[in-house]
């Protein structure tokens, strides 16, 4: 501790808190611009981040010198801010009056395509810019020693806060700016050019991270991945500041600089789980971040912007009993013919089906986007693992506790959870999955920290049924997974899965009719994260090893894309998302590298295209020509049961 | 002709529908009230007219040219000032920026308004010009938004309920604003539950409810008229 009461070390660390905060304000501060004016909340500004790191890193390579590195600082932004403007107007732009889900999906597409364009040109390995020989070196303060650039970093974010704050209060286009924030409605009344408006504050937003991104990348490396490690950081410190809001991004930016910084000095083995921590323990207290307040549901016509709804018609028909067996009948038949690769695959696709079912009860049926699957996913997982390996349990009893201990978990971050809507829902699932990951990560005693749990012991069945063989583990999970969904669809299609669905239509009206949303939608969290803690406990048992890396929030998102690739407002289409998913995964990795161009191009196709998933358009195209031939629709489908 | 028209409007919230051909006329100069219940679609008209919530058929004419399925910003350009229910001023924004923000530089209107101007018909403004959107009253607030909206210069003003819940001195102050601003060669459409301040302010009415028209006249008919009071206003 006394090492605290040094000057020199004081001095050290302060700045380099300081430059932490600085780096995060830069790129909050335009990540939380735009979500304030577009109510967007960008997934991809990380990645224009890592644009601003490779272009300074391009431009330097000709550019020498101070001038040249100087005027790369100022061109690398000015080209991202131009990529920006073809994403808003190009793509954004045409799916404002969607859900705020399909936003924030095809920016999470932009992610994907992002990173692997950035592999494909520049390289996957670690790029290092070059710093001109005035700022290169280490000045000494109070006895420390601190690079020159650092002060230059600490010195240059204050002045684009100042220069931030100028534009917003001193500019008329700035007052607008903060008019559109609070009421984007009253604005387009008042004859402002919303589009215009759009396109302008997206580009200043990104021209924000790629001076974020320039100005980071001499001090610290880039690689295609900085952008996916960066916007998390990002999202913490804007959901603490309160999304939307500049001052709440300041504060943020030094609180987790901060944070960051003692966190390593004083508990280094947690310092990642403090800023979840921090978060969590914020939006608690306050659930619409320290400066922020509630947000208004937005109705769909509000966000109209003078355009049309398109309406993503939900299924009007439910399949017969019967033809629903067809697939159980293939699902039993198949994988006796098939190899034991095959049989292995077919598991995984088991596995990822019953998450993505379940993950749908909150999306589709409630209306919750959910950022937080690992955790429970992790949670049945390491629940296997850890019994399997700790004590002598069975494999059907330790599966069978899997769901419940991934229930509880589920119910205390519910709780919290549940009181918020949106993308504070969202970002808060995120949140507590992280923090589930940093614990699990960390706690090397228990969980076995980064190596995980290797060698799970398979135990054969009650009766002596051996689980052992790619097969046999199979027919287990097909078991297990059948019985699963099945009770999922009834609990769907129950009165309670009806009362969830008129939640997620309109949960003011279902106050009114004096449903208790907030039970409802716990309950529902719960469940979905009962049988989300089962396909975890699966994939241990399937596996025979786990990582930490399975409760990482890029695990989260598989569910999402799922759901979205074969559509929300089905029960099958997330099974069917899964199938997708994992065949294409399992070829395009031996075929590509770049598996997440691929998913990414897939995931926008999705969203520009077909919001209704690939089983929604199936449906649509179904229903138009059955309504031809009778005969199928009347076979096949039972009367009509509204979405 | 008229100044604003409506012709058969229809509109539609998601699937649910809520005018039903609906069709007004107002000529240029006049303040012409629109009179219905809670939920009777009085909103829902003006949001239809400024293009916030665009009509599903039928048609909107203003000076003659069809304005409907323009986006809200070109019908505001066009000359219609939408003043909203609830008086939604900007909350973050001072009085000045508020008004500030609706200022309209291309166009060139022979006499446009300005903030000082603004400030000698609302005089209260003037003296809260420091403060911010959120710490008005309500009675501040609608005068804010009333002030904002002509800072567009419109030639026609669509105010939505602007008495509802202040104090009965500040509306009788508020019926002497609408009648000065009419002075000023504003046409208005007034949305209002209540009868007696359209009497003090406005030549004709409507009667709307459920979504459709069910009465046109002068007011001097209407306030004669017992049946129409009772059946569709709460009188
Ligand atoms: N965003 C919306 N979505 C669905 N229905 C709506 C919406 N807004 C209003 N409605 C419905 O439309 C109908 C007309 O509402 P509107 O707001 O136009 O009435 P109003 O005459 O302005 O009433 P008030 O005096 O309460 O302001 C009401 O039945 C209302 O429930
Ligand atoms: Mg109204």
């Amino acid at each position: 501790m006394a090492a605290f009461f040094d000057v020199s070390f004081l001095t050290v660390q302060v700045l380099s808190a300081l430059r932490q905060a600085a780096f995060l304000f830069l790129i909050s501060s335009g990540l939380t611009l735009v979500f304030g004016v577009l109510n967007i909340l960008n997934f991809a500004h990380g990645s224009l981040y890592m644009l601003g790191a490779y272009f300074i890193y391009a431009l330097t390579l000709h550019l020498t010198g101070p001038a040249g590195f100087v005027i790369a600082l100022l061109a690398a932004p000015l080209g991202v801010a131009l990529v920006a403007v073809v994403i808003e107007m190009g793509l954004l732009r045409r799916i404002y009056i969607q859900e705020e889900i399909y936003q924030l999906l095809l920016t999470y597409a932009l992610v994907l395509i992002i990173h692997d364009m950035a592999k494909i040109v520049f390289g996957p390995e670690f790029k290092s810019i070059p710093k001109p020989r005035a700022i290169g070196g280490a000045v000494t303060i109070f006895g420390g020693t601190v690079p020159v650039y650092t002060l230059v970093v600490v010195v240059l974010a204050p002045l684009v806060a100042l220069l931030l704050w100028y534009l917003l209060y001193r500019t008329r286009t700035g007052k607008i700016v903060r008019a559109t924030s609070s009421d984007r409605e009253m604005a387009d009344a008042l004859g402002i050019n919303m589009s215009a408006l759009f396109t302008l504050v997206f580009a200043f937003g990104a021209m924000l991270a790629g001076f974020g991104g320039a100005l980071a990348g001499p001090a610290r490396t880039v690689f295609p991945s900085v952008g996916t490690e960066v916007i998390i950081e990002c999202f913490v410190v804007v959901v603490i500041g309160g999304l939307g809001n500049l001052w709440g991004a300041l504060v943020g930016s030094l609180l987790i600089g901060t944070l960051e910084t003692v966190g390593i000095i004083v508990f280094p083995e947690f310092e990642m789980s403090f800023i979840y921590l921090l978060m969590v323990v914020v939006l608690i207290l306050r659930p619409w971040g320290l400066f922020g307040r509630p947000l208004k549901v937005k109705a769909l016509a509000e966000k109209n912007l003078g355009m049309e709804a398109q309406e993503i018609s939900p299924v009007h028909f439910s399949v017969r009993p019967l033809v629903r067996m067809i697939p159980l009948v293939l699902l039993l038949i198949v994988p006796l013919f098939a190899g034991r690769y095959y049989q292995y695959l077919l598991t995984q696709i088991l596995i990822a089906s019953l998450m993505a079912v379940a993950f749908n009860l909150l999306l589709g049926t409630t209306g919750l986007l959910s950022f937080g699957q690992a955790a429970f996913y992790g949670a049945g997982a390491y629940t296997v693992g850890l019994l399997a390996t700790k004590t002598g349990i069975g494999s059907l009893s330790s599966l069978l506790l899997a769901p419940l201990v991934a229930m509880v978990v589920a119910g205390i971050i519910g709780f919290f959870c549940i009181r918020l809507s949106g993308v504070h829902f969202a970002m808060l699932t995120l949140a507590f999955g992280q923090l589930v990951f940093a614990i699990i990560y960390k706690w090397y005693n228990f969980t076995g920290g980064d190596n995980g749990i290797q060698g799970i012991p398979v135990r054969p069945l009650p009766g002596g049924i051996d689980i052992g063989s790619n097969l046999s583990m199979y027919y287990f999970a097909l078991a297990a997974v059948a019985v699963a969904v099945e009770i999922l669809r009834r609990i769907r299609s129950s009165p309670f899965g009806a009362t969830l669905k008129a939640i997620r239509e309109n949960n003011q009206r279902a106050e009114y009719l004096g449903v208790n949303v907030k039970l409802y939608q716990w309950t529902a969290f719960v469940i979905a994260g009962a049988f989300t803690g089962l396909a975890g406990g699966l994939y241990a048992l399937m596996e025979k090893s786990i990582s930490p890396d399975i409760i990482l929030w890029t695990k989260s998102a598989e569910p999402v894309l799922m759901t979205i690739i074969g559509g929300i407002y089905s029960f099958a289409g997330p099974a069917v998302g899964a199938v997708v998913f994992i065949v294409l995964n399992s070829y395009l990795v031996a075929w590509t590298e770049n598996w997440a161009l691929v998913l990414g191009l897939i995931l926008l196709a999705m969203v520009l295209m077909l919001p209704g998933g690939a089983v929604g358009f199936v449906n649509e195209k179904a229903r138009g020509a059955f309504g031809k031939m009778g005969w199928v629709r009347r076979w096949a489908f039972s009367k009509s049961g509204a979405s | 002709m008229a100044l604003l028209t409506l012709d058969s409007v229809n509109t539609y919230y998601g699937r649910s529908h809520i005018l039903f051909d609906v069709s007004l006329a107002v000529e240029k100069g006049e303040v012409v009230a629109l009179l219905g219940r809670n939920g009777a679609g009085k909103s829902t008209t003006f949001r239809s007219i400024i293009g916030l919530t665009p009509p599903m058929s039928g048609e909107v004419r203003f000076k003659g040219e069809k304005v409907n399925g323009l986006r809200a910003f070109r019908i505001c350009r066009r000359g219609i000032g939408f003043v909203p229910e609830d008086r939604r001023c900007f909350p973050d924004l001072t009085v000045r920026e508020n008004l500030e923000v609706a200022v309209r530089r291309e166009k060139n209107t022979v006499d446009p308004w300005t903030v000082e101007r603004v400030y000698a018909l609302f005089p209260r403004l003037q003296e809260r010009e420091k403060n911010l959107g959120s710490q008005l009253s309500g009675g501040e607030q609608q005068m804010l938004t009333i002030a904002r909206t002509l800072m567009t210069n419109p030639e026609m003003l669509l105010l939505d309920e602007p008495s509802e819940g202040l104090a009965p001195l500040v509306v009788a102050l508020l019926a002497d604003m609408i009648l000065q601003i009419r002075k000023e060669g504003v046409t208005v459409l007034l949305a209002e539950q209540n009868l007696n301040f359209c009497a003090k302010v406005s030549d004709r009415g409507y009667v709307i409810d459920k979504g459709s028209v069910k009465y046109e006249g002068t007011m001097k008919n209407l306030l004669a008229d017992d049946e129409v009071k009772e059946k569709y206003l709460a009188v």
